[in-house]
């Protein structure tokens, strides 16, 4: 047991307090938040380490044992995904520094930030289910005013969308909740995994509570047929803030499915991630067809986030260990580069005037940089080698192929090309083609804009070039997710 | 290990890193001065591999990239991949220094042109000196990538953008596809290494992966290659400067499918499937890669349908040559020929068809055109570039006494001899194989001679050309002249290249019959006896010179063909049709109506639900379900009732009291079922939403008069009744199998004896679980400050970018 493994949290939660009192004191909530922010990438990544040489992390709070109190794990699937979460904040922060207008950061920009962070952190790190719902409440209620904060019309009208879909999820995840605990009795996820492990007949309930938590997070996380909500509400809020939402957002509904199906529903997996499987597949297809169908930059690029959805999903679906190695590595790559292509576009519509595809033309000559940045990312996130977006990728295939799966393999390979095509339309008619706008009459400058984009293209490049640096720690997180003994005596400590 | 070899293979990319500097630091000095040195350093380099692999020896070094998922980038140096090496930096030193006399240096980006190149170069170089599939396809699909920015090159124009985006369309789209292809192999051997996979060879033909690994990867090398139906990417690339052509397009990218299917070779050709796939593509586009170039009227277009057709022609051969493995030794092995010939050919083709390249491109750069309706009699005042369209051309066509008729000559017996093998259905329908090489060998003959005579002979039409004609200057035709050179040298000497080159690559390619200490008989020569070969190539001059003094009867044939059915039609309509599919399927649901988004969800919610309730039989009502008092009757009439009124009236006064009704009804129940705490909160929370909704009202315009129709409220009605059935039937079955003991039974002791507590819902909230309090806190803080930031920021009509 350790007080460290709170840290993550208490960083951003304390940091937004803190700046929940001087908000008119721009300057401060700038360098604040770009410590706490520092700070965060530091403790996580030392907690890596831990992790990988001390085993899983525990903290139970108030001392109460589990399953009776609250637990902290971080595991390493978990604290990868912090550090990963950490990496993008501080990038995403660097980015509003530049781009948030003057009111907006006087409005509790900063704080909100802070807090979104907190529930998403949270949420990986926690052990115990009803405590998740707690960090998604947070993480919520936080991105439910950044994305209505400022109160532009078309904010407005979205923002009523994504809390109504949200709130409906949250009911449901509650009577969930409601269910599992009349069922096993307990909401510590190690205990549930123990529980549900040693049983020896049927529990026909439990794979429809399975289903039932598939579909709550996968509102959250964007699975197919439940994200709907999600294109035009990422669409609609400032760049720094859409980037949140595409890199992380989701990504902690996808999280969940991962834990829940991998530590706790794993009593009829033939049942359960053939459904996820299905989902999975169609998640791609869907949200590929989405992005092919739009010309509007953003909106191509939002529905690019449900066709990584749909991979990582699959992964774990496969119940193998390169499945769940090619999940986690596509899922941090995929945080990585949704991040920056989030912000890269922002740079575009700021210098283009405009997100649609056809007003555009010629950037380049004039933002060469800007777009062999763009180009690199969208190699990155098609998957072509060395970048990160490969290792995931070629681990998926692997898994699948293993797990038979031969028709979702082929419907990823598709779906990758697809990706590439509606991506590098952008490259093409935006940066590439006759110049629309000569450098005079451009609309904004790309000064402080770049450079966030810069890190997170040079961390997806080290994710790919240095995986295997980084492959011990997958392997351990793979390793865990596939064996919950692991875990469950980590947490249960018997 | 880091090796000298590693370094050969990517010093193209770490020059390419200082292309840009350089570019700017020193404008005065043409950019490819610099670069030249690159595959010129390189070209001296392999060069000393030469008597390494001519003595069998193969040279291998490992640097670990990703070795705990088997990829190692293991540079592997044998006689096939030396022999790509060398045409690889050697056509490159030719072209670059070509094209620093083609791209001017005031009008060009040089920097971003010779950066790609020498991307391309590497990267080219990783392909075939890899042994490592996943480093193979990782290079592999980086030349894709330079291959797409070079065609776009000039990226204002809608031309060069349309081609570099099919060719990556359809280049990628084959590399994903060999990517499953290598995942198998591994999935069959556990292993990425060509050669360790080469060594497990005979145990996974049977294996149910083998045949759907050997289509993907196919499919990855077809696409390459431009192999027919895929070869329409190749024809659009030729927007890219004429360089790049000469070189990606020609000698060396186009070849990498053929550099793969070789490679592969001792893990496939075992199969009649193979076989038969891999020579009958080649043959299929031989054909029609010749038949269409005749109707060309661009002199690159004529070189581009020319490459597609010496590409399949390369490959058919290196098909039947499969049927040599089906032998232990290559004793009386009549089929080695064939590999001999490919390999031989290959190098062919690059030296004829890299000078016809350039050939073109001074045609074009010094007459303003490359339509051959335009040019004609430039023989007078550019004879040098005549000389070398004569050369390269004859070449082509397969006339003595150049290196294209020794390797034509030894592809018709090729071709004759696979009809006598007994198997796989050649002895039969393999007779078409000769029939078809010869009638592609006459449309091959009739567009060469389009290409010399078409543009150098007949009258001159000043009228046409927009400058002057004049012989190119002599650095852009020193590239040319080197290559015809070869043309003539390797015609009259074929075998300096016997045992140095063409030997050691066909070791690699039919390994298993080579013994130890054994060789290949590598003896090229022109003159056979009067054998069938040499009637053949008569016939197709004879044919071919008719046929090409006909043209203008016969050329109406082409338009036979409906442009509806065209190769680029389809690609163009299903390119836009996926659009358009995309755009109204998306369309249909994203109506961005939250109404019927939440339908969608709704339906799927119950749908889903009910069905694996029941599908699992899940449901049950067994457990002990408490009884229903007459109290809870009541108040349960009572909730259904105002419900129903929220729902339906059209007073919103009504409404707000309906849902306090509905509240406090529901507080009455958690007195019913004892827990006085929730009861407290309830009722304080409904007072004061009942209280705040009651205050805004005021502020509210009046409800919208509109009436929803009769259907789209009885949908919602039964949508809502399905969710409510749906929770309740999963509530009960969810109470009726408690497979588990709760742990609360912790709680009632714990909250006194460990925590101090006389209540416990309060012990739990403050101590037991207070994180989680603690977090709802944070929640209603946040929620505050973020009701307090909608009130006062408005950036109303603001439109955020």
């Amino acid at each position: 047991m350790t007080n460290f493994v709170i840290l993550p949290i208490l960083i951003p939660l304390l940091t937004g307090i803190i700046l929940l009192f001087f908000p008119k004191k721009v300057t401060f909530q700038k360098v604040l938040s770009f410590i706490a922010s520092v700070l965060l990438v530091i403790v996580s990544v030392m907690l890596v380490f831990q992790v990988h040489n001390n085993g899983i992390q525990t903290l139970e709070l108030g001392g109460w044992q589990p399953p009776f109190g609250i637990v902290l794990v971080a595991d390493m699937l978990a604290i990868l995904l912090v550090s990963t979460t950490s990496i993008v904040s501080l990038a995403v922060l660097l980015y509003s520094f530049y781009s948030i207008d003057a009111e907006r950061e006087k409005y509790y920009y900063y704080p909100f930030f802070q807090f979104l962070i907190t529930g998403v952190v949270g949420a990986f790190l926690t052990g115990d289910i009803f405590n998740l719902f707690v960090f998604f409440e947070v993480m919520l209620i936080a991105s439910y005013i950044l994305i209505v904060h400022g109160g532009t019309k078309v904010q407005l009208r979205e923002s009523f969308k994504y809390v109504l879909v949200n709130v409906i999820s949250s009911a449901l995840f509650v009577a969930g909740v409601a269910y599992l605990y009349a069922v096993a009795g307990t909401l510590n996820m190690a205990h549930l995994s123990e529980r549900i492990g040693s049983l020896e007949t049927q529990a026909p309930i439990l794979t429809v509570i399975a289903v039932l938590f598939l579909i709550v997070f996968g509102l959250k996380g964007a699975l197919f047929p439940l994200y709907f909500w999600l294109p035009a509400s990422y669409a609609a809020p400032p760049s720094a803030i859409a980037a949140i939402f595409g890199a992380l957002l989701t990504k902690v509904g996808i999280y969940s499915i991962f834990r829940t199906y991998s530590v706790v529903f794993v009593h009829d997996t033939g049942y359960t991630h053939q459904i996820l499987a299905v989902l999975a597949a169609l998640t791609m297809i869907f949200g590929v067809v989405g992005a092919v169908a739009h010309q509007d930059v953003k909106k191509i690029l939002v529905y690019n986030v449900i066709v990584a959805v749909g991979f990582v999903l699959f992964g774990v679906s496969t119940l193998t260990e390169e499945g769940f190695m090619g999940a986690i590595f596509y899922l941090m790559h995929d945080m990585v580069i949704k991040g920056a292509l989030f912000l890269l576009i922002g740079a575009m519509v700021v210098v283009a005037g405009t997100s649609h595809l056809k007003d555009m033309g010629g950037l380049i000559k004039h933002h060469a940089q800007l777009g062999w940045m763009f180009f690199t990312a969208v190699m990155a996130l098609v998957g072509i080698p060395p970048l990160s977006g490969f290792i995931g990728k070629l681990l998926l295939v692997q898994g699948g192929v293993s797990a038979g799966q031969y028709w979702i393999v082929a419907a990823m390979m598709v779906s990758s090309l697809l990706v590439l095509y509606s991506m590098i339309r952008i490259f093409l008619n935006g940066f590439y083609g006759k110049i629309q706008l000569e450098h005079a009459n451009q609309y904004g400058s790309t000064k402080g804009l770049l450079l966030p984009s810069a890190i997170l293209i040079a961390v997806s490049a080290g994710i790919g070039l240095g995986a295997e640096m980084l492959y011990p720690f997958v392997a351990t997180a793979a390793e865990t997710l596939l064996h919950p003994e692991i875990y469950i005596d980590a947490v249960l400590k018997e | 290990m880091l090796t000298a070899l590693h370094i050969a293979i990517v010093a193209p990319f770490i020059a390419a890193v200082f292309v840009p500097f350089l570019y700017k630091k020193l404008p005065k000095i043409h950019t490819g001065w610099f670069v030249l040195t690159i595959p010129a350093i390189l070209f001296v380099y392999f060069l000393q591999y030469l008597p390494v692999t001519s003595s069998k020896q193969t040279v291998t070094a490992v640097w670990d990239w990703i070795p705990s998922l088997g990829i190692h980038f293991t540079a592997h140096v044998d006689g096939l991949g030396l022999l790509f090496a060398l045409l690889i930096t050697g056509i490159g030193m030719l072209v670059v220094l070509y094209s620093i006399y083609y791209l001017s240096k005031e009008r060009e980006a040089l920097n971003n042109f010779y950066t790609f190149l020498l991307m391309f170069m590497g990267a080219m170089l990783g392909v075939v000196l890899s042994d490592n599939l996943i480093v193979l396809y990782t290079f592999w699909e980086i030349t894709s990538l330079s291959s797409f920015l070079l065609i776009s090159y000039w990226y204002e124009r809608e031309k060069s953008r349309y081609g570099a985006l099919k060719s990556m369309l359809i280049t990628v789209m084959g590399g994903f596809s060999m990517l499953v292809g290598f995942v198998m192999l591994y999935a069959m051997t556990g292993t990425f290494s060509i050669q360790e996979i080469i060594a497990s060879a005979g145990d996974i033909t049977s294996h149910d992966l083998f045949i759907p690994a050997m289509l993907t990867i196919l499919l990855g090398a077809f696409t390459k290659s431009a192999q027919f139906p895929f070869h329409i990417w190749l024809p659009d690339a030729m927007e890219a400067p004429t360089p790049v052509s000469a070189y990606l397009h020609s000698a060396t990218m186009v070849k990498a499918g053929i550099y793969l299917v070789a490679r592969l070779s001792p893990v496939f050709a075992f199969s009649g499937e193979w076989m038969w796939i891999v020579a009958g593509f080649g043959i299929v586009t031989l054909f029609w890669g010749s038949f269409s170039a005749v109707q060309q009227t661009d002199l690159k277009g004529i070189l581009a349908f020319s490459t597609v057709s010496q590409l399949g022609m390369i490959l058919s051969m290196l098909g039947v040559g499969a049927a040599a493995i089906h032998f232990d030794s290559m004793d009386d092995n009549l089929y080695i020929g064939a590999t001999t010939a490919a390999i031989f050919h290959l190098i062919n083709h690059a030296t004829f068809k890299g000078s016809l390249f350039m050939m073109a491109g001074i045609v074009d750069h010094e007459t303003g055109t490359r339509d051959i309706r335009r040019l004609g009699g430039l023989m007078t005042v550019m004879p040098i570039t005549f000389t070398i369209a004569v050369i390269g051309s004859f070449s082509m066509a397969g006339l003595p006494p150049f290196n294209g008729f020794l390797s034509k000559e030894m592809f018709f017996t090729a071709m004759v001899d696979i009809t006598s093998f007994q198997a796989f259905n050649m002895d039969s329908f393999g007779v078409l194989f000769p029939v078809v090489a010869w009638v592609a060998s006459i449309f091959t003959f009739i567009y060469s001679m389009m290409l010399v005579f078409k543009t150098f002979t007949g009258k001159m039409q000043p009228e046409k050309l927009d400058v002057k004609p004049h012989e190119a200057p002599f650095g852009m035709l020193l590239s040319p002249i080197i290559l015809v050179s070869l043309v003539i040298v390797f015609g009259f000497f074929p075998n300096i290249l016997a045992y140095t080159v063409i030997e050691p690559a066909m070791a690699s390619i039919l390994p298993s019959l080579l013994g130890e200490g054994e060789q290949f008989y590598v003896d090229i020569y022109f003159w056979h006896g009067w054998t069938i070969e040499l009637y053949m190539t008569m016939g197709v001059i004879g044919i071919g010179t008719l046929l090409y003094l006909s043209l203008r009867k016969w050329v109406a044939v082409y338009d036979v063909f409906p442009s509806s059915l065209t190769l680029n039609h389809i690609y163009d309509q299903t390119v836009a049709g996926v659009e358009k599919v995309s755009s109204q399927l998306t369309g249909a649901y994203m109506t961005s109506s939250i109404r019927h988004y939440l339908l969608y969800i709704f339906s799927f919610f119950v749908v889903a639900l009910v069905f694996v309730l029941f599908n699992k039989d899940a449901f049950s009502v067994d457990g002990a379900t408490a009884p229903i008092s007459v109290y809870e009757g009541v108040l349960a009439a009572v909730l259904v009732t105002t419900a129903l009124v929220v729902m339906f009236t059209r007073s919103r006064l009504k409404a707000i009291i309906g849902l306090g009704v509905l509240g406090y009804t529901i507080a009455l129940f958690f007195v019913i079922f004892r827990a006085p705490d929730l009861a407290l909160t309830q009722l304080i929370i409904e007072t004061v939403s009942v209280a705040l909704f009651l205050l805004c009202f005021y502020h509210l315009p009046q409800i919208s008069r509109k009436l929803e129709n009769m259907r789209f409220r009885a949908g919602n009605f039964i949508v809502s009744l399905a969710v409510g059935l749906t929770v309740t039937l999963i509530g009960i079955s969810a109470n009726s199998s408690r497979l588990f003991e709760s742990i609360a039974g912790f709680f009632p002791e714990a909250s006194y004896d460990e925590a101090g507590g006389k209540n416990m819902v309060n012990v739990i909230l403050v101590d037991f679980r207070g994180f989680d309090t603690l977090l709802e806190i944070l929640v209603l803080a946040i929620a505050a400050a973020g009701i307090f930031t909608m009130i006062k920021l408005r950036l109303a009509g603001r439109n955020d970018l």
